[in-house]
């Protein structure tokens, strides 16, 4: 197996096709919208596989072409695109780093986070080059997702979602406190929260083995959503960037892509044709959710699918 | 009535006269210490000849008076110290609001009682005020979140801003139950440090085990921990546990144990191979059997193992290999050992603290509290030292102190939420207290009611005063405002003030009106004073004319 972890795209994918695979067996990067792939590590001339398991990019990468990679005991970042890399060690033991997130005002604070499967967050404000561990709070180490406030700048918040439930950072990701999440519908594999965060308070969390699950008011409460189809592992949850105005909501399962169009009260396939039997991975959508939008879909085998 | 050594007995009205001069030479003591513009109060040292203590904290001061001259007077002031004692040690503040209130109940109740009312009656409708002043400020309480709004409760409680930023950042990150250390700085500055995980004062039981020499500590990854109270005497004792630890390849060992005989550390220093199996030791956490149990309890749900308890019949002969902790890190010095990532069930970890929080909820034990509250931040995962600097070993000493109130009371405002401050949110329950008048007939029970709205507003003219502004005034200023609306003493202006950022801690607001009215209700019904023939004996002061002169 070649899992395609994550998937990342450039902002300005529509211009410039620009997109990252993490793969088990390295990353990967694509100059024409994910048609064909490149290995992204040539130049550190490994001489073994470099598993990769979370890809992120700057939100200013057209100006900065900031890429960060998070390998077994470190992070690997890039300035160029992708074409060079410096690493930056964790501590150790090595963690491995499991996902990563910029944060929205990167080009100011120069701060972005990793979560790793045993040894919590970390977080770094000089652009990836210095890494420390912030877990004040975060009972469970077991760092599974995060996501990160579109408002960061203000609030300061992101989530993670880990074995036994959720926490939330008001403070950057300094501190972690539980959020009421139960912890019988833990482990959380995935979030996304709304573009509107700031005001309407909405995140959705996608559970391994008890669906999917919607907060409007900051992870104090929370309702299952599609109980009836979504049955599956929820691996990703994407929201469409006009979110709550279009209310369109994409979760991948493990054995498919459902759609919804009003908030998740009910949802329909994606498309047809998906190599459900091969097993999906990760999902990008780096042009929305409309219906002609591109989707691109990395699968348990390796490949990643142009939809 | 004339005084006399030789007096036993002091009867009404000697007993409130004499009560009341003894309050109010305490009171006065305090009260210019009450605001962010306060006076100082020089206190003589008692053992040595240097210079006085300089004191702007109501609770210190009070500590500082241990006795008056007369009797009768002393025991007055001695309620006063034993009341405001007990409020800073239980809340970290709010003793100066506390003595003034008090000084105003009492003796505006003895004022009354004079003209032929009941002090016990009096005393059933002071405290019935009081439970309506307490609700009152119950619904009025909000709670604040984030480093600046912390950081702005630190201020209004040491009025130190550099010292409150740091507190807010600190508290704002290991929260309210969280673990912070304040040491005697190195230098002129504030500095903080983090530590990630948690630790315990216990250190390694041999220096020989530190393999570390320029940090003096011994680190070591991916660890099992055996978790015990036994008393290890014999080193065959340990050996099968060794033994196990080597099957199962595990290459780092923590061993915890109350007790181990030179015999069994001799066993683990020689068998140490960093490519067989290291092994250090620390004593078992704890001061008495019950910190022990619980620090045993809190490693086995941190950890994943199973704690193995002497009093319990437990010997290292049952020891197996799924009974060991584990932890990504453990660290030790000769001072502490500590753990970072412990491999214990996640879920079991927030069970148990929700269990120790819930407890503390319960708990009205400060000795237990704090115990409950110190595991707690513990097990949260980090814990924080704030070093505070200055210019002089006294300056230091009187900002780690003042640090350390503030921190108690920064949690207790964390945990219990905040009021309008400077005095507004005592003011506030007039409106209550006038209600609760109208409606009454009783003569004693309108008499309460008027003593309480007379006391509430005393805090606000104090810290108005003691500002160099004219009380009346001001006050006169703040009754045409709206509600809420009180006297920036810092911009010289009548604001909002929770939208000033101008706040109290709720809970020390409420222990103050609850101790102040309390003690002075209680103080009210005494109508006896029965003194000893002898003086109690107190520290020996010695005559000026005995000092060194200059």
């Amino acid at each position: 197996m070649d899992i395609v972890y994550s998937l990342a795209t450039s902002p300005n994918f529509e211009r410039d096709g620009i997109c990252f695979a993490a793969r088990a067996s390295g990353l990967f990067r694509s100059e024409d919208g994910g048609l064909t792939w490149q290995a992204a590590y040539a130049s550190l001339e490994l001489e073994t596989p470099l598993i990769t398991a979370s890809v992120a990019l700057s939100p200013d990468f057209e100006a900065d072409r900031s890429v960060f990679a998070g390998v077994p005991g470190g992070i690997l970042r890039s300035v160029d695109g992708g074409q060079s890399w410096y690493i930056a060690s964790l501590p150790s033991p090595p963690p491995f780093v499991s996902t990563l997130v910029v944060s929205p005002n990167f080009a100011h604070d120069g701060t972005l986070l990793a979560g790793t499967m045993e040894d919590g967050v970390f977080r770094s404000s000089d652009r990836g080059s210095h890494w420390s561990s912030w877990n004040f709070g975060l009972l469970d180490l077991n760092v599974l997702y995060m996501a990160i406030s579109p408002d960061f700048a203000n609030d300061e918040t992101l989530f993670v979602g880990t074995d036994s439930g959720i926490f939330r950072s008001r403070n950057g990701g300094r501190a972690w406190r539980e959020v009421n999440f139960p912890a019988d519908f833990a482990p959380v594999l995935s979030l996304a929260l709304s573009p509107n965060h700031a005001n309407d308070g909405v995140l959705f969390g996608g559970t391994e083995s008890h669906g999917l699950f919607c907060s409007d008011d900051r992870g104090r409460t929370w309702s299952r959503l599609g109980e009836d189809v979504v049955t599956d592992a929820v691996n990703a949850i994407i929201l469409s960037p006009q979110f709550p105005d279009k209310p369109d909501v994409l979760v991948l399962l493990g054995e498919g892509l459902l759609i919804s169009r009003d908030g998740g009260q009910s949802w329909s396939d994606w498309k047809s044709g998906l190599p459900i039997e091969q097993g999906l991975a990760s999902v990008a959508a780096p042009l929305g959710l409309n219906p002609e939008a591109p989707l691109l879909v990395g699968l348990v085998e390796g490949a990643v699918l142009r939809m | 009535m004339p005084r006399s050594k030789n007096r036993r007995v002091v009867f009404q009205p000697a007993t409130y006269q004499g009560i009341q001069r003894g309050i109010n030479q305490m009171v006065e003591a305090i009260r210019p210490t009450l605001g962010p513009r306060p006076r100082i109060v020089a206190i003589d040292r008692i053992l040595d000849d240097r210079m006085p203590e300089l004191l702007d904290d109501g609770g210190t001061i009070a500590k500082r008076i241990i006795q008056l001259p007369d009797r009768d007077e002393d025991m007055g002031a001695m309620l006063v110290r034993d009341f405001l004692c007990r409020l800073q040690d239980q809340v970290g503040d709010g003793t100066a609001t506390a003595a003034v209130l008090f000084q105003s109940v009492y003796n505006e109740s003895v004022r009354y009682l004079a003209s032929g009312g009941n002090a016990m009656r009096l005393r059933s409708y002071l405290e019935k005020g009081m439970r309506a002043i307490l609700d009152h400020l119950t619904s009025m309480t909000v709670h604040l979140a984030g480093k600046e709004k912390l950081a702005q409760i630190a201020q209004a409680i040491c009025h130190d801003p550099p010292l409150a930023r740091l507190l807010g950042e600190i508290f704002d990150i290991i929260g309210e139950h969280g673990r912070v250390e304040i040491r005697p700085g190195r230098g002129r500055e504030l500095e903080r440090e983090y530590v990630e995980g948690m630790y315990w004062e216990r250190g390694l039981v041999s220096r020989e085990m530190i393999t570390d020499h320029s940090q003096f500590r011994t680190e070591m990854e991916n660890a099992a921990i055996l978790i015990s109270d036994l008393e290890i005497e014999e080193p065959r004792q340990l050996m099968p546990v060794i033994a196990l630890a080597i099957e199962a390849n595990i290459r780092s060992l923590l061993i915890v144990a109350s007790k181990l005989s030179e015999g069994v550390i001799a066993l683990l220093l020689a068998n140490n191979d960093p490519e067989k199996l290291q092994a250090i030791a620390v004593k078992t956490p704890g001061w008495g059997k019950d910190e022990q149990a619980w620090a045993l309890e809190d490693l086995a749900v941190l950890t994943g193992g199973r704690p193995f308890i002497n009093v319990a019949g437990d010997t290292l002969s049952q020891v197996r290999v799924e009974d060991f902790g584990h932890a990504r890190r453990v660290w030790a010095d000769r001072r502490n050992f500590g753990i970072v990532g412990g491999r214990g069930n996640p879920r079991a970890l927030r069970q148990h603290l929700a269990t120790l929080r819930a407890s503390f909820e319960r708990t009205d034990g400060p000795v237990l509290r704090e115990n409950l509250r110190a595991r707690i931040g513990k097990l949260m995962g980090g814990s924080a030292t704030l070093w505070v600097g200055g210019a002089t070993e006294l300056e230091i000493t009187a900002r780690q102190e003042l640090a350390k109130r503030t921190a108690a009371a920064m949690r207790g405002a964390m945990m219990e939420g905040v009021l309008p401050g400077g005095g507004v949110s005592l003011l506030v329950c007039r409106r209550v207290l006038q209600r609760m008048l109208d409606q009454s007939t009783d003569l004693d029970e309108r008499a309460a009611y008027r003593i309480l709205i007379r006391a509430v507003a005393e805090p606000i003219r104090t810290i108005i005063a003691n500002a160099g502004y004219d009380a009346s005034e001001i006050m006169a200023e703040i009754k045409l405002a709206r509600s809420g609306y009180g006297f920036d003493v810092t911009s010289g202006q009548v604001v909002d003030m929770m939208g000033a950022g101008i706040w109290d801690a709720a809970i020390v607001q409420k222990s103050a009106v609850y101790g102040a009215i309390t003690t002075a209700a209680l103080a009210l019904t005494i109508d006896v004073l029965v003194h000893r023939q002898e003086q109690p004996k107190h520290v020996t002061i010695r005559p000026p004319s005995a000092r060194k002169r200059l």
